[in-house]
């Protein structure tokens, strides 16, 4: 596992070359916490309730700063396996020793980690400088990291599975803008779960988007273990469900390079 | 042969796709294209062999099969003894591959850290692993820009490194898909010459594919020639320049103006003062007779004797290759 451990570093390594992009979210992060702030505290006053979705109003802005890093870490994958299928770059990695699939999971992870570490000292910074109160604890820190992992997976995995399907569709940018967009609106990046109505929050457990988005971001304000047992049972069978999808598609595809040439 | 004495062994190899033609979804019509078709050929270990062919002869499709991405439909090959499809993995790690137009090298990172990470992924012994790099970038003349990111070196510098990287783990042969496009004529050269020490120094085993004439004649000892899938051609890059076009270009410099001769198969070129330039034919008049009558013709100063160019040499095999084996 060494030769992937070491790819992830040296893929955190090559994105540090993207400052513009990395500024440009930064900024981006700043300006979204900003309008949520102002929207939000209005939304407060207008319902006339402390709690929203069981949060506080600093409580939810710390809460959509760790679900915006989140989201905003999130490097595209589906474009650079699409890429590599459609240019036949693919069986260029196949020539080395080294599985594609964990090849593409450790230098989505090396850009992602370091996104996602950047972005969460600003938000923390940026929530601490807007609400003035500290919200978050050591405890809440430590279930988010516990967290993490098996959002991370869950998350590439998705996009990886779309960027296969470059094997069989035209383009496969219609599919990640679908996801991505159904991710951003059902996977608690724009707005809590419990704020949704009760039907929709049953069906919004099942689906896998707020695995990787929701359950880390709520815990990183809001820490209990028991939430953390459901968060985890939820990333854990979705994790399995798309890690066999992507077994399968990825034997058939490579299948398919091995007799029609990609 | 026993697979010591043989890098690649291939015989009657065949691979055909199946291909979609147009139409609506549910009766697409399906074709079968035969991509190659019954190729056999050997490569000691040592040899540098250039493989060459028009474009869709089967060079992509046959590389592909000996460094086992693809399955052949049928017969039989064997790259350093193993069958490639079934141990791709474990050929992975004794052969390399240069890509002109695919780079292996991390574009915002310097060389070294794509040598520190293939060095990971090669599982070399670190020890091992300084002493190999020390020596490649001695040799390749890496030292100057081995910390400067990829994207700010020139294309020959990118070049070199490549082939460098593609050198780390020692493989024991060498896949070079076009390794000198877009390279300038010194950068081209300089690539040239590495490649060729290592093959002669090193027994490095080298199949290249180009199409450029002058990489073939300065890397490869043998020349394959494919078209159509099939094997046209094979021999060395010598005896293809003398045997298979049997075209002589003649200079001939001469003291006073020449008496006018011709012959069937004898063509005058140019004519500068008293210099005179013919392409003989020597399937109509042997070069003897040339050389002979120019003697004849007044007093000689100078004369010489030139194979036409390779790349009129692979543009008739090309030809004749199209109409029909040769």
């Amino acid at each position: 596992m060494s030769k992937y451990r070491f790819l992830v570093r040296t893929s955190a390594r090559s994105s540090l070359a993207y400052w513009g992009d990395l500024l440009a979210s930064s900024l981006f992060l700043l300006l979204i916490l900003f309008i949520f702030l102002k929207l939000w505290r209005v939304t407060y006053a207008s319902t006339g309730s402390q709690l929203l979705a069981g949060l506080t109003l600093p409580q939810l802005l710390w809460y959509l700063g760790a679900a915006e890093s989140l989201s905003l870490s999130r490097p595209r994958i589906t474009p650079e396996v699409d890429a590599d299928v459609r240019t036949g770059a693919l069986a260029v990695h196949l020539l080395r020793p080294l599985s594609y699939p964990l090849y593409r999971l450790a230098t989505h992870l090396g850009e992602r980690l370091l996104r996602l570490g950047l972005y969460l000292v600003l938000a923390v910074g940026l929530c601490w400088l807007f609400t003035q109160e500290w919200v978050i604890s050591p405890r809440g820190f430590l279930l988010f990291a516990l967290a993490l992992p098996l959002a991370l997976l869950l998350d590439f995995l998705a996009y990886f599975l779309i960027g296969l399907g470059a094997f069989w569709l035209e383009d496969t940018q219609g599919l990640t803008l679908l996801y991505s967009r159904l991710q951003l609106l059902l996977g608690g990046t724009l707005l809590p779960l419990p704020l949704f109505p009760d039907w929709m929050q049953q069906i919004l457990s099942v689906l896998p988007f707020a695995g990787s988005v929701y359950g880390p971001a709520r815990l990183f304000v809001a820490p209990d273990g028991h939430f953390l047992g459901q968060v985890w049972l939820r990333q854990g069978v979705a994790v399995g469900l798309l890690w066999a999808a992507v077994a399968a598609v990825f034997h058939l595809a490579v299948r398919r390079v091995e007799a029609q040439g990609g | 042969m026993s697979s010591s004495s043989v890098a690649v062994d291939a015989e009657a190899l065949c691979k055909s796709f199946t291909l979609t033609l147009g139409g609506r979804f549910w009766r697409r019509e399906k074709r079968q294209v035969s991509a190659v078709n019954g190729l056999s050929f050997s490569i000691a270990p040592g040899e540098a062999v250039a493989f060459i062919g028009p474009n869709g002869a089967g060079k992509s499709t046959t590389i592909k099969m000996l460094t086992g991405i693809l399955h052949p439909t049928s017969g039989h090959l064997s790259v350093l003894g193993r069958v490639p499809w079934k141990e791709r993995e474990r050929l992975a790690y004794e052969v390399g591959a240069v890509f002109g137009q695919r780079s292996q090298l991390w574009y915002h990172l310097p060389p070294t850290d794509t040598f520190d990470l293939l060095s990971r992924i090669y599982n070399l012994d670190p020890s091992d692993y300084r002493a190999r790099r020390t020596m490649l970038v001695e040799r390749f003349g890496l030292g100057p820009f081995l910390q400067t990111p990829v994207r700010k070196l020139s294309l020959g510098e990118r070049m070199r490194a490549e082939v460098a990287a593609s050198l780390l783990h020692r493989p024991k042969v060498l896949f070079l898909d076009e390794p000198t496009i877009g390279l300038d004529v010194l950068a081209r050269q300089s690539l040239r010459d590495l490649v060729r020490e290592w093959n002669r120094n090193e027994g490095l085993t080298v199949f290249l594919t180009s199409h450029d004439a002058g990489d073939i004649e300065h890397l490869a000892d043998r020349v394959l020639v494919i078209n159509r899938g099939t094997l046209v051609l094979d021999d060395s890059v010598a005896a293809m320049r003398q045997d298979f076009l049997k075209e002589k270009i003649l200079d001939v410099a001469f003291g006073e103006a020449p008496r006018p001769w011709t012959a069937p198969g004898v063509t005058e070129l140019s004519r500068t003062g008293y210099t005179v330039k013919l392409r003989v034919d020597t399937r109509q008049t042997p070069i003897e007779r040339v050389v002979a009558a120019m003697l004849d013709s007044g007093p000689v100063l100078d004369l010489s004797i030139e194979n036409p160019p390779l790349e009129e040499v692979i543009a008739h095999i090309y030809g004749v290759a199209s109409r029909g084996p040769a």
